[in-house]
Order: structure tokens, then sequence, then C-alpha cells
């Protein structure tokens, strides 16, 4: 037969045999939790988005402060579906911002970090905080008074750090303030330098997931162990992958309606010279800290506030990335775990919707 | 805004503090001398005061000469300043101001009044109570006083009036220095009250096409025939409110009203011009209306934002040329201002439609979408529990 | 879609099996074409190529005579251009200082005009007479061949 004949031609030259054979055994643990899985196949699926529109974007994009703001208007108003792909890239964005924090939660409520997936969660760790550099890099880019002066205060932060907090603002914004040449600068890394780091650590943490299979929380493995009967898998092939083609296929749907119904707004051009409009706010991923600086007293213990919410957030995210080695597998420390990442949990929502509600005077 | 305008009254009264106390002590008057524009140029105490009177203080009668002997010598004066106008004083004598201050009558203003007496600061020094915007605060010192100006047989009211007029909003909320104030009318150093026949000459200074198209109109002989002042017959004079183009017609609130009724010549004109008014006032609110509701829902609409503003253009020029008092030209420019105003329309209209368009291109998708995950989910259900153990 | 859904037939009711993936492969056409119809169509180049951000064609210049002017459209706001007595090529933006209306070119002042309120603007775009307060912000202008280009200052 024909198709046989190319089949083995192509598979003496790509042999992904054995990947497909390993496919096809691989077996997904199935229990009342399963749900949870599908996290980080949404996060895979909307970063694929990403890609795509993104590229798209830069067929019509022009990455200077003369010209940002012009073409991304050109875009929404004379190319062709221009408004859906800019608002799919937007909405996408925040969609994927949102299930990378689903993804992360899960897991941690899960204990799916415990040996030996420690490696993996560095790498989804790594993962998330690209998420969110790729949201604050991308915000600049339309060039608006809004993700100007959000920008403006954003990488005003970093100044506080003692000692090389200057120099990491002018890092950060290619001068001592935010001009064209940050927007070049974010540009850079917003389509380049981030997607080849994100590209390279999503296919360890995908590879790693395969090796090591899908994580079984604590409980399931007790109650099998007491029940003696092993836990309930399905065929990851074709049974999971239809469930994930699924649970995209309805993110793509949400996209769609997203897009179509509240088209990301490209607002006002950015003016430097323009005082700082009112109620100018980063993105909703970022107001639980911002929201903290505000209730933050301008001094505390000797130490200027500000500082002490970045050195916080900092010392935060170190301990997030070096979660798996800090706890010992027990079920007391397990317990005591999960019950911390509620309290953050709640702590970031109630910050937003605080945030969201406006208390707490203007951003500092 | 106001903000604005207390800092200029702060100013004013500073300076109102250094009269008081330029009269009470002679120290007061050498530390507000030190920031004086005479002491800059090296004038001296002596210079106006002489050393030998048991009193230093100067007449009101003789302040005007005194002030005259140097600001009305061109030699001398081109020492400090070849720009500087040498004919205040000319001027001033032919004032209201001056002529009563010759009389003897020594309540009226002479130069200190305005200029300050030891502090005096160049016009163009914002702190100056005679600059652009606080010039009008200084004429209400005496202006807005019932009683002072009672006793001269005036009103007291003008400073009020032209505070709410376009042109004080003009200058002290938008800080535009080249709106009028009371000295842009009345002059300065000669301030007169502008007779009926010249009012429209100072008014002219900027509203130039107005006045252009009321003198080429058959308005103008009559006005003058009746004894009528041209732009206030209508405008009013110190508080010159922003027209309506309700101002137009034969009913309250019109202006032509007062003389003008149904009967009357011209009712059909006038009639007409009211309609074009009003007509094209409804279409650019109508496709401002249009274009906001498509903002609103995410459009953008750059092109009908343009038509609407070429359409408001023409809606100024139709305004203006109403002072024809005539159909013609003015009918020409309603026109052309409708159809801008139905490009914009038509513009929002358009980006109204294209979002139905997309919301029918969704719903095509959304169809295919649901379809697909309702195949998908019973094929899910078809392969059912499978090989429950590992 | 064969590669998901095109496992080896099991026992029982094969018709149907075949059926539900007959209808999966076609509702998957369906919203792959309501995928890619979007893209292609974004791929194609849109009428005006690009945006008016820095330079705009004002038209030919044999048709703007000396001492003439001529208002052209800038992105969503007017821009004036100006061929003087002399024969030289100024540009501005044709927004009045004062309130926003649209300026032109007066032959006989030899300068620029607004209607509104009597604003007066010399040939370097300085307001120099009447209410505006500021000057009008000016453009280069540049021929190309016989056509007129306005740009932007950097």
């Amino acid at each position: 037969m024909r198709v046989a004949r190319v089949q083995a031609w192509l598979g003496e030259r790509v042999p992904i045999a054995p990947l497909i054979e390993a496919l096809r055994h691989k077996r997904v643990p199935q229990h009342r939790y399963s749900v949870w899985y599908y996290f980080g196949g949404i996060t895979l699926f909307l970063f694929v988005v990403q890609v795509v529109t993104g590229g798209l974007l830069l067929l019509y994009y022009r990455p200077s402060a003369g010209e940002a703001y012009e073409s991304v208007q050109f875009l929404m108003t004379r190319v062709q579906f221009g408004w859906l792909v800019r608002s799919i890239h937007a909405w996408s964005a925040n969609l994927m911002v949102a299930s990378a924090f689903g993804h992360l939660f899960s897991v941690l409520f899960l204990h799916g970090y415990r040996r030996p997936r420690e490696v993996t969660w560095v790498s989804g760790a790594f993962l998330l905080f690209l998420v969110l550099a790729f949201g604050f890099t991308g915000y600049l880019l339309p060039w608006n008074q809004l993700s100007f002066f959000a920008t403006s205060v954003g990488t005003d932060m970093a100044g506080t750090i003692p000692w090389i907090g200057h120099f990491i603002v002018r890092f950060l914004r290619g001068g001592d303030t935010v001009t064209g040449a940050t927007l070049t600068r974010l540009f850079g890394v917003h389509v380049a330098i981030l997607p080849a780091i994100a590209t390279a650590l999503v296919c360890l943490h995908l590879f790693l997931v395969q090796q090591h299979g899908m994580s079984v929380p604590p409980s399931i493995e007790e109650e099998s162990r007491r029940s003696e009967r092993p836990v309930a898998t399905v065929p990851f092939f074709p049974d999971f992958a239809l469930r994930d083609l699924f649970a995209w296929t309805v993110a793509l749907a949400v996209l769609a309606a997203l897009a179509a119904f509240y088209p990301w707004e490209l607002g006002l051009k950015a003016d430097p010279f323009a005082a700082a409009p009112a109620g100018i706010r980063p993105e909703w991923y970022f107001l639980w800290e911002f929201q903290t600086l505000k209730y933050v007293p301008a001094s505390a213990f000797g130490i200027n506030g500000e500082l002490l919410v970045v050195g916080a957030l900092g010392i935060g995210a170190a301990l997030l990335l070096a979660l798996p080695f800090l706890v010992p597998d027990r079920p007391s420390t397990r317990r005591a775990l999960a019950w911390i990442a509620a309290a953050a949990l709640a702590y970031m929502i109630l910050l937003t919707a605080l945030a969201l509600r406006g208390s707490g005077g203007p951003i500092p | 805004m106001m903000a604005l305008r207390a800092v200029h009254a702060a100013a004013v009264l500073a300076i109102a503090a250094s009269w008081a106390s330029a009269q009470t002590t002679e120290e007061a008057a050498s530390r507000a001398y030190r920031d004086d524009v005479h002491a800059a140029a090296g004038l001296r105490c002596a210079a106006c005061h002489q050393e030998s009177r048991s009193t230093y203080a100067i007449a009101r009668t003789a302040v005007a000469p005194l002030c005259a002997k140097c600001h009305s010598d061109a030699a001398y004066m081109k020492a400090f300043d070849p720009q500087v106008r040498v004919d205040p004083y000319a001027q001033y004598l032919t004032s209201t101001h001056g002529r009563q201050m010759a009389k003897g009558e020594t309540r009226v203003a002479t130069c200190s009044d305005c200029h300050g007496a030891h502090g005096v600061r160049k016009v163009a020094d914002s702190r100056s109570p005679v600059a652009p915007v606080s010039v009008a605060l200084t004429c209400e010192r005496c202006h807005a006083d019932p009683a002072r100006m009672g006793a001269f047989g005036k009103e007291a009211t003008p400073f009020k009036d032209w505070s709410e007029s376009v042109h004080a909003a003009a200058l002290l909320e938008r800080g535009d220095l080249s709106a009028p104030t009371c000295s842009t009318c009345h002059g300065s150093h000669g301030a007169a009250p502008p007779g009926v026949t010249e009012v429209a000459n100072v008014c002219a200074h900027c509203h130039v096409r107005e006045a252009e198209l009321f003198r080429a109109s058959p308005k103008k002989a009559i006005f003058e025939q009746i004894g009528q002042a041209e732009c206030l017959a209508c405008h009013g004079s110190h508080r010159i409110e922003q027209p309506a183009d309700a101002w137009a017609g034969l009913t309250e609130p019109a202006v032509c009203a007062a003389c003008h009724d149904s009967t009357t010549r011209g009712a059909d004109t006038i009639v007409r011009i009211r309609n074009g008014l009003d007509r094209l006032a409804a279409a650019i609110a109508g496709g401002e209306a249009v274009l906001a509701r498509a903002e609103r829902a995410g459009m953008l609409v750059d092109d009908g934002r343009a038509a609407s503003r070429e359409a408001r253009e023409h809606q100024i020029h139709a305004r203006v040329l109403v002072h024809a008092f005539a159909l013609q030209p003015f009918q020409d420019m309603t026109d052309q201002g409708m159809r801008a105003a139905r490009q914009s329309q038509a513009a929002g209209e358009r980006a109204l439609h294209d979002l139905q368009v997309r919301r029918r291109g969704l719903l095509a998708a959304t169809i295919l979408i649901v379809g697909f995950l309702v195949t998908l989910w019973f094929k899910i259900r078809r392969l059912g529990p499978r090989g429950d153990q590992l | 879609m064969s590669a998901i859904t095109g496992t080896a037939p099991a026992s029982g009711e094969p018709e149907r099996r075949t059926f539900l993936n007959w209808l999966l492969g076609s509702w998957a056409t369906g919203v792959a074409a309501s995928i890619f119809y979007p893209i292609l169509r974004y791929l194609i180049p849109p009428d005006i190529p690009e945006a008016a951000t820095r330079s705009v064609d004002a038209g030919k210049a044999s048709t703007l005579l000396p001492n003439s002017g001529r208002v052209v459209a800038f992105g969503s706001a007017p821009a004036i251009v100006v061929r003087t007595a002399t024969g030289d090529y100024r540009a501005f933006s044709a927004v009045c200082t004062h309130l926003q209306c649209t300026v032109q070119y007066r032959p006989d002042l030899q300068h620029i005009w607004c209607a509104c309120h009597n604003g007066h603007y010399d040939l370097s775009g300085r307001n120099i007479a009447g209410p505006p307060p500021r000057p009008l912000e000016q453009y280069d202008v540049n021929l190309r061949d016989d056509e007129i280009v306005v740009s932007k200052r950097a």
C-alpha cells in the first residue's frame, strides 16, 4: 500500500514511532481532582494563541514612540480583522495569566511539587514569572496614556532597591525616564527574548511532565492504599487528549466572545508631558501588589515602605521557586502549606477586590 | 481655574497693602520700593519726594504731572527703554479720570491707584496689578463700589457683569491673555466709555468677520437711523454671553423679537435662519450620538469624527453669517454643514453595522464551536470508563 | 482529525462510530475555517498601505500656484500647505490654536488667517495678531517629483 510505504519512508527519517508508542501507553490518573489537570493544558493552548496572534500583530506593528500608537490604530481600523487579532491577543494574555495562576494554586493544593517533580515546579514557577513579564512588557507597546503611566509607575518601584535600584530602573527603561527607547527595549524583550526563554522552559516543563506523568494527590494515594485498590486511570490517548481538546475549544469560544463583545480599547496616545490621567492602574494581576503599596506606610522600622513591599515580593518569589526543597513531605507540613497557600490566595483576591473598588486612594 | 483668580487677587491685595502702608510708614515704603522698577533704574526717593517738605505726601492732583515729568519726556525715557510709550499722560488728560482730576475731583483714579506707588512693576510682570489677568480686579476696586460710583451717577455693575461674560471665562479660566478685559475696550490711560458709534470698531478688533458682514448689511443703516449701538443691541456690553441659536427667532428668548414679530418685514428670513441653525445643530448632535454609540461599543470612527469636526466648523461659520442678516450666504454654509453632519452620521452607522456583522460572524463561529463541542462530548462519552486499573 | 479519532474500531456499532467521526471531522473543519478565514483576511494588505503617522501626500505641486494655499487631511486633523509669493513651500497644522477652527491662506494679506476670530499667523506659523495664543505647529515639506509630501517633525 502506498500509505504504508510513505509511513515507512517517513518513519525511517523521522523516527517518532517510539514517541507515539509511549503516548499510547501513557495513562492519566482519574479521580475527583482530575479536573485541575486541565489548567496546564489550557495555559499551553493560550500560549500558542499568543504566539500565533503575536506573530500576526508584528506584521503591522511599528515599535517607535512616533508610530506605535498610530500603527495599532491603523491595525484596528484599516486592517481586516485587525481588531479581532489584537483583541484576542490582549484577552488571551489575561486569560493566560489567570489560568497560569489557577495551575499554580491547583498544583500547590494537590501537592504536585513533591519528589521527583521539584524541577517541574521550578520551571513552572519561572514560567509564571515570564507570563507576568510578558504582560508587563506588552502593556506599554500600544503607547497609550494608561500604559505609559502604568509603566512609569511600575518601573519606578525597582528604584527602591538599595544600591542597584537606580541601575535597574535605567536598565528597564533604557534611560532615566520612560521614552521611545523604553518602548523599543520592551518590544525587543516582549517579542524576542521572553518568547525564546519561554519556549525553552515550556519544552523542558512538558518533557518533565511526560516523563513523570501526572502527580496523584497524597489524599488519593492514601485512599487507594487503604482500600488496596490502585488509582483509576484512563489512557492519555485518546481519552484524555480529547478532553483536553474539549477544554481548549471552550477556551477558544470564550476568547472569541470576549473579543467580539469587549474589543480591547486603544485609549489616547501617550503624551509624556501631560499630567498623569486620573484612574491609572496596572493590569489586574498587578493590582494586589499596588494595593499593598497603598496600605504600607511611607516608612516602617526605619525602612522605606516601598522597599519593604518590593523586598517582601522578592522574598515571596524566591520562596515560591524553592518551595519543593523547603517543604518536607509530611502530612502536617502539607496541611500547613495548604493553609498558607489559601491565605495567600485570599489576600490576593481581597486586595484585588479592594483595588477594583478604588479604596485606599490613587496609586502612589 | 478659581485658583488662578485667587493668585491674582492675592497679588493685587499685596499691592493694595503696600499702598496703605506707604501712607503710614516710611519704612514700609522703602521696603516696597526695593522691588520697584524705578529702583532698578537707579532712582532714589528724592526723585519724587522733596527732602525739604515737612511731609513726604504728594497731593493726588500732583501725582500724574509728577510721573509725566519723566514719562512724557521721550529723550529721557529712551535711555531706559527705547520702546516705551511716552503718551500715557496725554492720554490720561483725555480720559474721564484725567478730566475729572483736572477739575479738582480727587476721588478719581490717578497713576499710582493702578500701578502702585512704591512697588511699581512692568505690565508684563504678572505680579503687576495692571497685568492682563489682574487689570479687571484693579478697576473693580473702585468701579464695583456702589457708594463711590453712585456719587458720579454711575453703575457699579460692570465688573460683576464682565466676570460672568465669555471674555472673563476665556481670560481667567482658559488663561487666554488675548481675551478682552476692561482696558481692551475702554483703553487704559485714556479710559472712557466708547460711544454708540465707536463700539462696533472696538468689537471688530477681534470679531472682524461679524463686523464686516454687519457693515455690509441693511441693518447698519437702520441701526444708525434709530440710534441703536450696533453690537450691543443684541449682545449687551459687559456681560457678553455665549450666543445661542435660540437668539434668532421671533419669540423669547430671541433677541430679534425685541423689534420683530411675524408681521414685520424679514420675519420669513428670521424663521428660516433659525430653522437652518436648529436643523444643523440637530444633525450634528444626531451624528455625534451615533458616533459616541459606536465608540462605546469599541469601534474607532476617525472618519466620522473628522466629518463631525467639519460640520462643527461650518456651524461656526453659519453662526457668523447670521450677521449678514440675509438668507443667502448663510444657507449655502448650513447646507455644507448638513452634508458633513450626514457623513458623520453615516460613518457612525457604518461602524454600528460592522459591529452587527462582527456579532453575526461570532455567532456563526460559535455555532460551529458548539457543534464541535457537543459531538466531541458524545465521542468522549462513547469511549466510556476504560481500563480502570493501571 | 483522523489522528485523534482514528483508533481501531472496537466491538459493536462500527457504523455509528464512523458517523460520529465523520461528524466530528466536519465540525472541526468548520472550526478550523472560522479560525483561518480571519487570519487570511488579516494577511491581505489593506487598501491604504500605512497609517498617515509621519507624512501625507498633499497633492500635485503644479496645481499649487505661488501665493496660494491648500488644506489637506493629515490623519484626522487638517494641515495647510502654502506656496509663498516667492515660490517657497511651507506647511503647518491647519488647526487654529485659539478655538481649533481650520485656518486658511489669504493671498491679499500674504499670510495665514483664521476666519473665526480674525487670528493672523505669518508664514513661519507665528501668531502675529488676534486671539491665537500659540504659533501653528510647523511641518516639513518635500517634493517627490510633482508630489508635495508633508511630514511631521520628529
